[in-house]
């Protein structure tokens, strides 16, 4: 029997397959249907400490010897940080406490409307320096990496640009955009021409999540029911099932934004392009990409459609690091943290590139 | 055929499938993209929402009169009461971080907590002084 010549053995094999899975995906969409939300961030943490929007966590380390160096993520603000703890298999956080490292989470919450006001300088100058000096006293050490995440990973740039005498040991960033009039059709939508974005925060103070969902949403209009579609398909399989419920969860749950840091991203980064050509300066610091000496690493996904990959490509030209490193992967925005690319090539790639300077 | 798929005799229909949808949803994307990347979108879309904003900034007016004529506080008052909470909590915070240094300073118990030793080696011995990529 070959493939191009099925005999009627092997058609009624693939028959019975299809009404096999025909029947798992009836059985199945009904608990799909009536399951609950999936559980997220299993891993074990504490909240080291809180201010407003801001929470840092410190996940428990499970290693009876880890690297002298903590880490530090910087979840980006539009999004959770369980992403990068999804569930058990598919938890980057575990993968690197299981390797030896001391992980620690910046994370955000909705911000209040009294927190409009905040600003680039309130979370690079206050909010990243006061969780680092609550990591060094929590682990007693004087130095701390830091792996920032999509905007995240601009809120590091710029903390790492202001504080080239501060205690970074290494930066990761994670599809971070540099330069901004790469953006695609977010650059296209916040034309300066058009787009009046002092009246839009005046008015709204917060940027309310609906408005950054539907932003994303719209630079992949099917992608939601092809996504319906596929896993309708695939309801037989479980496995495939439970990571689209916790992507899907992940990817519903946006937060908002605070109206002045809207506003100073669309401005100095959107329009001005400051982190790319070297004149951003916060709180009267200077944010040169060039100040940042530390070991860099850049991990950048191919195919990533919110921050492309022109947008992204820059950041190793710009700073001044004699140790950096970039890893193009193929994939999205999301599954360069999660998905099995992720699993298979950029944890043991970033495991390998810290472990050798978390010593 | 049945219903725009070809059966083939090398394929899953299953897979087939598959490869439609991936088809449409770069096609749907392709095309969405194309329209909204223009100027005309872009300025229709923030016409659109600058009459939504206008819209809400006069409601809002409006019905913080309102409450001013019931004597009831508006959503200033309670955003002007959340921001003196918020300044507390910012100043707590910044006590906290100063008290821990001060304690970390003086040997204090609660200087660091015990946890594994910090004393992990990477399974290369590869320096990374010595390495420089680019």
């Amino acid at each position: 029997m070959t493939a191009k010549d099925p005999s009627g053995a092997a058609i009624s094999e693939r028959i019975n397959a299809m009404v096999e899975r025909s029947i798992q995906r009836s059985v199945k969409g009904l608990d799909f249907i009536r399951a609950s939300s999936p559980v997220v961030g299993q891993t074990p943490k504490v909240l080291l400490h809180e201010q407003g929007t801001l929470k840092l966590y410190h996940y428990l380390p499970t290693e009876d010897e880890i690297y002298r160096v903590p880490i530090v993520i910087v979840m980006a603000t539009t999004n959770r940080g369980y992403l990068f703890d999804l569930a058990p298999g598919q938890s980057m956080v575990q993968y690197l406490m299981t390797n030896g490292f001391d992980v620690y989470m910046i994370d955000w919450d909705a911000p209040g409307l009294h927190e409009r006001g905040l600003d680039l300088g309130t979370y690079t100058q206050d909010f990243i320096p006061t969780c680092i000096e609550h990591v060094m006293q929590e682990s007693g050490e004087d130095e701390v990496s830091i792996m920032g995440y999509c905007m995240g990973g601009v809120l590091s740039l710029i903390y790492a640009a202001t504080h080239a005498d501060g205690p970074l040991k290494n930066l990761v960033c994670l599809t971070t955009p540099v330069d901004w009039h790469e953006m695609g059709l977010f650059r296209q939508w916040c034309d300066e021409r058009f787009f009046d974005v002092d009246r839009l925060v005046d008015t709204v103070g917060i940027i309310p999540e609906e408005f950054i969902a539907a932003g994303f949403d719209m630079l992949r209009p099917a992608q939601k029911l092809a996504g319906r579609t596929r896993v309708w398909e695939q309801m037989w399989n479980d496995e495939y099932v439970k990571s689209y419920r916790a992507f899907d969860r992940w990817g519903n749950d946006i937060l908002p934004l605070a109206g002045e840091y809207y506003r100073e991203t669309t401005r100095e980064l959107m329009w001005r392009n400051k982190l790319l050509r070297g004149n951003l300066e916060v709180r009267g610091r200077s944010a040169d990409l060039a100040n940042i000496t530390v070991p860099v690493m850049h991990a950048i996904a191919e195919h990533d459609h919110i921050v492309p990959y022109a947008a992204s490509k820059p950041l190793l030209e710009k700073v001044s690091s004699e140790d950096r490193e970039e890893l193009v992967l193929k994939g999205g925005h999301v599954s360069l943290i999660a998905g099995p690319n992720a699993v298979r090539r950029m944890w043991p790639a970033v495991n390998t590139w810290l472990s050798e300077r978390s010593i | 055929m049945y219903g725009g798929f070809v059966m083939s005799k090398d394929k899953d229909p299953a897979e087939l499938f598959r490869e439609w949808v991936n088809q449409w949803e770069r096609a749907v994307d392709s095309f969405s993209n194309q329209l909204m990347g223009t100027d005309e979108f872009s300025r229709a879309m923030n016409t659109m929402q600058n009459s939504q904003l206008q819209f809400q900034k006069v409601f809002g007016e409006l019905m913080a009169q309102h409450l001013a004529n019931l004597n009831m506080p508006s959503r200033r008052d309670v955003q002007h009461l959340a921001e003196v909470i918020h300044d507390l909590d910012t100043r707590l915070s910044r006590m906290e971080v100063k008290l821990d240094r001060l304690s970390a300073a003086s040997g204090g118990a609660s200087a660091t907590r015990p946890g594994p030793k910090r004393t992990r080696k990477p399974p290369s011995a590869t320096s990374p002084a010595n390495k420089k990529k680019d």
